[in-house]
């Protein structure tokens, strides 16, 4: 019957964003009934190596919640051609836009709303999909009533909507919380866009959101201007459902700077629209060839994925724990334990799309072939990238391709660059003093060149259209002697050493040092 | 409620009067509310004064914006008593049940308004979209004419309410607001699009086309505008330059099937309809205009259909089905043809009927149609081009 959409970034937006969004979420899929609803939110240019925002909450979400959520995972790499045309990290007409181009033909209608919103029908028995089954054919709002930030963050159970829409039923009542505040046409009402109910056939009609619309506010405004042209008036649903907005104002949202913020153009915008279409993007709108991966929480989750892939790589351990050490006299000594280290660099790399082509520069066979049957097993379909300089690594799994370094690097996505000992083997203790062999240094020396090479020209070597620099884990990197050399090139966080893993994208230094480094890298000095 | 309360506390002061919650000083007060709302809603009341279905409407709805719901109630009860069809009525007198408590009653006004919403027909959906809604709109006009007052240089109050005016068939406070959005933005094309809309409907065809040539000049594959073009174009008998409009707006609508239907159907041409109106059967089956124009299709190209299956349907256009299928005779057809458009939709059907038996008979129809109907009915194009193919059949 109805999509809901929304979007949103896995960032810092407020201390207790999370919480009212998983209200919000498990709120909103409480009122669905109709097996092709669906809430679809779009995550906006979330940092490669972050999960969504969902999937970062999803241990709050009910079942409900995770069953008909769709998330659509708007890259970095894919919002940077409009990087320099605004200053919000999140778009909002173009997120609404992708997931309406994605949403279920099946329902009539589209709901916009925010992740903040809890919308209660009014009567307790009936749900939105019967509601919105009902109705004729429209635009239809609601006014938003606003909920104290005390009351949903003291009094609510994330994981308990049914509960949290009774007390609201009753909070509304005793606490005097439904107050109509109307506006202008065609607005309505205050705060529109936490409920704008268009026919998918609507929107498409006037091919979404304006997509002009890049420095935030007004959105909704817009919307209901051209709904309003469109079809002929705005209709209300407040018989039928109340909308109430969890305040979150002790915070100020990223787009709220008080009188310095800045906004799209309110005449531009609003009050001399003068046509419900937008001809200019009716081919564009919503991205329609720009390929969003899609992301589930009740299928194929990360935590899923994750697990596969270790379970495929790995044995259980058969000892209660293994030890390696810090001393000082074996910062020379490279040996580590592979089973250990693995998980954590799957998990580098499990947020990235699974058409990833990554660059495997290593040392170690066994890293090689346990890193390639857990990349497989983790839903990974873009190649492993072993350049050929690497001798003695078994490269025969069906994900790797082999190459020259030079012809690889400018199809890389990702590196990791693994510094062992060739020579070690799995059962050996670690850090015990073990000196290199001849072999080992051999390797070790061939993986540093690459690896500086790398990072050097990382920028002139991007693969065609990517503009976003790449990023590199290390692996074995920490409090030995290839440390320095990582974190001389790469910026990486300080990381414990049990994971033995750093990753970082390479360091912009305009200093002598940086220059000196980058020349070295580049010419092999 | 009414604040009777306060008014109750004062009623020992004034001489012993007992002043109940609906004692003097109340009725008084009630008075002067209602004198300054008059007073403040002067222009639009003027401006709707004619009917007075609107005028209770107006106060109805300025007594619920002033919390008064126990006095606005009544008034939009009346003015549906008025007009049964008045959905925005219907819906203000739900709105203020609801706020006095009466939910249940409250719901079925909801409900109703809702309900006649949905009976409605949208216009053709080959139409410009302001053509297509259908229905009241006075609150729109009040509405826009609120906020004109506020932001009297932007173009999109004067736009929307001129859209009021237009798709409640009141062309010319519609062109006024439309002349006024052209003054603060001279050249818009979609205001000279919609004014050139006002013009045709109100049979200014010459001004019309002006309006849509220059609208087109900027906006060359705007389906909606070629599609107001071609029927002004059509009434000023330029036949081919009509379709070689409708023929672009064809082609820009394609994956639209109900609107490419209507497009087709405008031009007579029944083999480029057919297949649209099985297209826009399966996505509409309950529209008993494409069963309609599907039997037209059918007979004007000779092709069999099995008049058993054509459904009963009683509203309209459902008496054209049964001519079709024969279960109603001419003469009672026409007594529910009670409309200009039903007239010349029932016109054009019998000409479609006579024509394999009587090819003069259907021509004279669809003449009529020429004669007596507007240029905007489908029938009106498809007669046109009806009869200009039987003048080159009977020339050749």
């Amino acid at each position: 019957m109805f999509s809901v959409i929304l979007y949103g970034r896995n960032d810092s937006h407020g201390y207790n964003l999370h919480k009212r969004a998983a209200i919000s979420f498990n709120a909103i899929a409480e009122v669905m009934s109709d097996p092709d609803d669906e809430i679809l939110f779009v995550d906006y240019n979330t940092p490669d190596d972050h999960p969504t925002f969902p999937e970062a909450i999803h241990d709050t979400l009910t079942d409900k919640a995770k069953k008909v959520l769709r998330i659509f995972r708007v890259r970095p790499e894919q919002h940077y051609h409009l990087k320099s045309k605004t200053h919000l990290v999140a778009l909002e007409a173009q997120s609404r836009n992708i997931a309406l181009r994605r949403s279920n033909p099946n329902n009539r209608w589209i709901l916009y709303t925010n992740t903040d919103m809890l919308l209660v029908p009014r009567r307790e028995e009936e749900s939105l999909s019967e509601i919105l089954g009902d109705v004729p054919d429209g635009f239809y709002q609601i006014p938003r009533f606003e909920l104290p930030e005390m009351l949903w963050e003291a009094a609510f159970d994330r994981r308990d909507p049914k509960g949290n829409l009774t007390k609201l039923r009753d909070w509304a009542v005793r606490f005097h919380l439904n107050q109509v505040v109307h506006n202008f046409m065609p607005m309505k009402y205050d705060a529109l866009g936490d409920f704008q109910a268009a026919l998918r056939e609507d929107m498409f009609a006037i091919h979404g959101f304006d997509e002009d619309m890049l420095l935030g506010w007004h959105c909704d405004s817009n919307l209901a201007a051209r709904l309003a042209l469109y079809r002929g008036r705005v209709d209300t649903l407040i018989d039928k459902v109340f909308g109430y907005h969890c305040d979150h104002t002790r915070v100020a949202a990223a787009n709220n700077k008080g009188r310095a913020t800045r906004m799209n153009d309110q005449n531009r915008f609003i009050w001399d629209v003068s046509s419900p279409y937008l001809p200019e993007q009716a081919d564009t709108w919503g991205w329609p060839s720009v390929e969003i991966e899609e992301v589930r929480l009740d299928r194929e989750t990360s935590y899923e994925r994750f697990t596969s892939g270790l379970a495929a790589a790995l044995d259980p351990a058969t000892e209660p724990y293994r030890s390696t050490s810090l001393d000082w006299h074996l910062y020379s000594d490279l040996s580590y334990d592979i089973r250990h280290t693995l998980p954590f660099v799957c998990d580098q790399v499990l947020t990235y799309p699974r058409s990833t082509a990554v660059m495997l520069v290593a040392t170690r066979a066994e890293f090689v072939s346990r890193f390639a049957v857990a990349w497989q097993a983790m839903g990974f379909t873009g190649p492993i990238l072993v350049p050929t300089e690497c001798q003695r690594l078994d490269t025969n799994h069906p994900s790797i391709k082999t190459g020259a370094f030079s012809e690889l690097v400018r199809m890389a996505d990702l590196f990791i660059f693994e510094f062992g000992l060739a020579t070690q083997n799995s059962d050996e203790a670690v850090r015990i003093g073990r000196p290199e062999s001849p072999v080992d240094k051999k390797s070790l020396k061939t993986v540093a060149k690459l690896f500086a090479a790398a990072a050097s020209e990382e920028a002139e070597t991007r693969p065609n259209g990517r503009r976003l620099p790449r990023r590199f884990i290390g692996v074995n990197v920490i409090y030995n002697k290839f440390w320095p050399l990582f974190t001389d090139y790469i910026g990486a966080n300080i990381n414990p050493f049990c994971s033995q893993v750093l990753a970082g994208i390479p360091r912009q230094e305009s200093s002598l040092k940086g220059k000196i480094l980058k020349f070295r890298g580049r010419y092999g000095v | 409620m009414r604040p009777v309360v306060c008014i109750g506390a004062v009623g020992p002061l004034i001489g012993g009067w007992r002043v109940s919650g609906e004692g003097i000083v109340a009725q008084l007060l009630k008075v002067l509310r209602e004198f300054r709302l008059r007073g403040r809603n002067r222009p639009i009341q003027d401006e709707l004064a004619h009917d007075h279905r609107h005028g209770l409407f107006l106060r109805a709805r300025a007594l619920a914006r002033f919390g008064a719901f126990d006095l606005a109630a009544p008034l939009f009860g009346q003015a549906v008593d008025m007009d049964p069809t008045f959905d925005e009525a219907w819906e203000g007198w739900g709105e203020a049940l609801d706020a006095l408590g009466e939910r249940a009653l409250a719901l079925e006004k909801y409900e109703m308004a809702r309900r006649l919403r949905s009976g409605l027909r949208p216009g053709a959906p080959d139409r410009h979209f302001v053509l297509r809604q259908r229905g009241h709109f006075t609150a729109e006009i009040l509405a826009y004419d609120a906020v004109v007052r506020s932001l009297a240089k932007n173009t999109l109050p004067y736009l929307a309410r001129g859209n009021a005016y237009l798709a409640t068939g009141q062309a010319e406070q519609a062109l006024a607001n439309y002349e006024r959005a052209l003054r603060l933005k001279p050249g818009v094309p979609e205001i000279t699009a919609l004014k050139g809309e006002a013009l045709a409907v109100l049979g200014r065809y010459s001004d019309a086309l002006q309006a849509f040539d220059a609208a087109l000049a900027a906006r060359p594959n705007d389906a909606e505008i070629l599609g107001g073009r071609a029927i002004v174009r059509i009434a000023l008998g330029l036949i081919e330059e009509a379709d070689a409009d409708w023929r672009r707006q064809l082609r820009l609508l394609q994956g639209k099937p109900s609107a490419c239907a209507c497009v087709a159907l405008r031009m007579a041409d029944y083999d480029a309809a057919l297949p649209q109106l099985e297209q826009a059967l399966v996505k509409e089956p309950g529209d008993p205009y494409w069963l309609l124009y599907r039997l037209t299709a059918w007979r004007r190209l000779g092709e069999p259909f099995d008049a058993t299956n054509i459904p009963a349907i009683d509203a309209w256009p459902g008496p054209l089905l049964a001519l079709h299928a024969g279960r109603m005779s001419v003469a009672e057809m026409l007594k529910l043809a009670n409309t200009d458009s039903r007239r010349a939709e029932a016109t054009f059907q019998l000409g479609v009927l006579a024509f394999a038996q009587d090819p003069n008979a259907a021509r004279s129809h669809w003449q009529e149609i020429v004669d007596r109907s507007g240029p905007s009915l489908i029938e009106y194009a498809a007669a046109r081009h009806e009869l200009v193919r039987a003048q080159s059949s009977n020339a050749s």
